[in-house]
């Protein structure tokens, strides 16, 4: 569950980048942020992943006080989110299965569970043929699919993906919103920020539209295809 | 943590330092010339704790009586020897006596001694032990000022030397070992610096999963650790093999080994675990020191 109340982010520079937002996203939701570029977006990932601190106001994910949090807990209300960018952030020098691996082993994961574990969330996103490439051998969508499957190997409450068809094909990024649908229908919450306003129109669903540091459209609408 | 895991780290440690062959060689070399001049100070100023211990363990004072005082005088002499205030012992040693004793003292000149032929150069004398061998040179100059002397030798002057050179290398290792752990912890610093930027991008990830600090930094200690522990282990090679060459060369210096005592020089083999563990213990502590205070300052979360 995600949960700002009143929260405003002012940066040093004295621009204002979140003014006054309130916002509640429950568990099991699938919400779309949009908004054009600059519009406070990024401020509000910053904000829930607490690599940055609100201004004023109080930030709750999953059930964290990040206003709160000291910097010692920052690593276990990290482990509960799961975290997908638009660069895909995949380490070249590690396989697809290594790549996945590395947050299970970074959380201390038992080694068997990680053998387990790993191979089926490869399996989920439909990349078992790929397990052993490196990054560099997969196409842009498979890379986004590798991420997402990272994102998912520790069974996070929630996924916050940031612009994750940004540097992808336009018809690929429809498979990748349907994984993330797949995943959602799971039970997992995701929250997906985007800029791309076919792909909402397509799916539908919860739409918060930030302009100018502020929420100016949060609504369900249906999709094209669910119309 | 469990074992799998200090394994996973272990590995990306050792991994970190292939991936900065270059860093890590450099730090090797600081390290080990650091630990080596820090060690041969260290060797030195034992060894000449030992050789001052050596000549005060004999503690003795060589005087000669001139050859043509009579036997009376000779008695009376090491009568007046012994009311001297920091004198403790004297022993009577015969021209006979003083011949057979050089004669024991240098093996190989045998013959030079044979061909002496019953004639005997060496003037009677007395060994004298002192109480206090701190002052020692005024019971020298005591004893130049009885009559029939012949000659006095003592070896304080060259214990005042050593005292002097101990002083001096205390001080000037002391310089060279705080330089040295400063510009150690740089070059250190510098490596783990190249090597969390090569790695920027997996401890960016890292912390995004929720990795804690120690988990980040843990590589890296194990980086400085073993270039250290490799640092310590060369330098110790190193030393064994110029401290056995000066050995060498001291000890064959008979007439030095005579004034000092034999076995005032340490040979290595009975100090060779005491150094071993000193240097790695050294190297791996200052290189995980250094990655540790670098990795503080560049990892965060």
């Amino acid at each position: 569950m995600v949960e700002l109340k009143n929260v405003s982010v002012t940066y040093s520079s004295g621009v204002d980048a979140l003014n006054n937002v309130s916002l509640k996203i429950n568990d099991g939701d699938f919400a779309f942020v949009v908004g054009s570029s600059g519009a406070g977006k990024s401020t509000m990932i910053k904000l829930l992943l607490k690599e940055i601190d609100a201004t004023s106001g109080v930030v709750t994910v999953n059930g964290y006080n990040l206003s709160k949090l000291k910097k010692r807990k920052i690593p276990a209300f990290r482990r509960t989110l799961g975290f997908v960018f638009q660069d895909f952030r995949l380490i070249p020098s590690m396989t697809v299965y290594e790549n996945i691996a590395f947050v299970l082993r970074v959380i201390d994961a038992p080694i068997k569970y990680i053998r387990k574990r790993v191979p089926y969330v490869i399996s989920l996103v439909g990349l078992q043929a790929k397990t052993y490439s490196y990054p560099d051998e997969l196409s842009g969508g498979e890379k986004q699919r590798v991420a997402i499957a990272r994102a998912l190997v520790n069974d996070p409450q929630l996924i916050i993906a940031d612009e994750p068809t940004g540097n992808i094909d336009p018809e690929l990024s429809y498979e990748i919103v349907e994984l993330l649908k797949g995943i959602n229908d799971q039970g997992t919450t995701i929250l997906m920020v985007t800029h791309e306003h076919d792909l909402v129109r397509h799916f539908g669903g919860r739409i918060i539209n930030i302009t100018d540091g502020e929420i100016v459209f949060d609504e369900v609408i249906g999709g094209v295809n669910e119309a | 943590m469990k074992l799998s895991g200090i394994k996973y780290l272990t590995d990306q440690g050792i991994e970190n330092i292939w991936k900065n062959k270059m860093m890590a060689f450099a730090t090797f070399c600081v390290l080990l010339i650091s630990l080596m001049l820090v060690g041969a100070s260290v060797l030195f100023y034992i060894n000449i704790d030992s050789m001052i211990n050596g000549i005060s363990d004999k503690n003795e004072i060589a005087v000669f009586i001139n050859n043509d005082a009579t036997q009376e005088r000779v008695d009376a002499f090491g009568q007046e020897l012994l009311a001297l205030e920091n004198v403790e012992e004297v022993n009577y040693v015969s021209k006979a006596q003083a011949l057979e004793n050089m004669t024991a003292s240098m093996p190989d000149y045998e013959i030079l001694f044979e061909s002496l032929d019953g004639d005997n150069p060496l003037p009677d004398g007395y060994s004298v032990k002192v109480k206090d061998f701190e002052k020692v040179s005024e019971t020298v100059e005591q004893i130049r000022g009885l009559s029939d002397v012949k000659n006095v030798t003592a070896s304080y002057d060259f214990v005042e030397i050593l005292r002097e050179l101990r002083k001096i290398v205390t001080v000037v290792a002391g310089a060279i070992i705080i330089a040295l752990v400063i510009v150690s912890m740089i070059m250190i610093s510098n490596t783990t610096k190249a090597s969390v930027f090569a790695r920027r991008e997996e401890i960016q990830i890292m912390k995004y999963v929720g990795a804690t600090n120690a988990f980040i930094r843990m590589p890296f200690f194990v980086e400085g650790m073993v270039t250290g522990l490799f640092a310590g282990a060369g330098a110790f090679l190193i030393t064994w093999l110029c401290y056995n060459s000066v050995y060498g060369i001291l000890t064959e210096q008979i007439g030095f080994m005579n004034v000092i005592g034999i076995g005032s020089v340490i040979p290595f083999s009975s100090i060779r675990i005491a150094v071993l563990f000193s240097y790695i213990i050294a190297g791996s502590f200052v290189g995980a020191l250094g990655s540790v205070i670098c990795t503080r300052k560049h990892v965060n979360v």
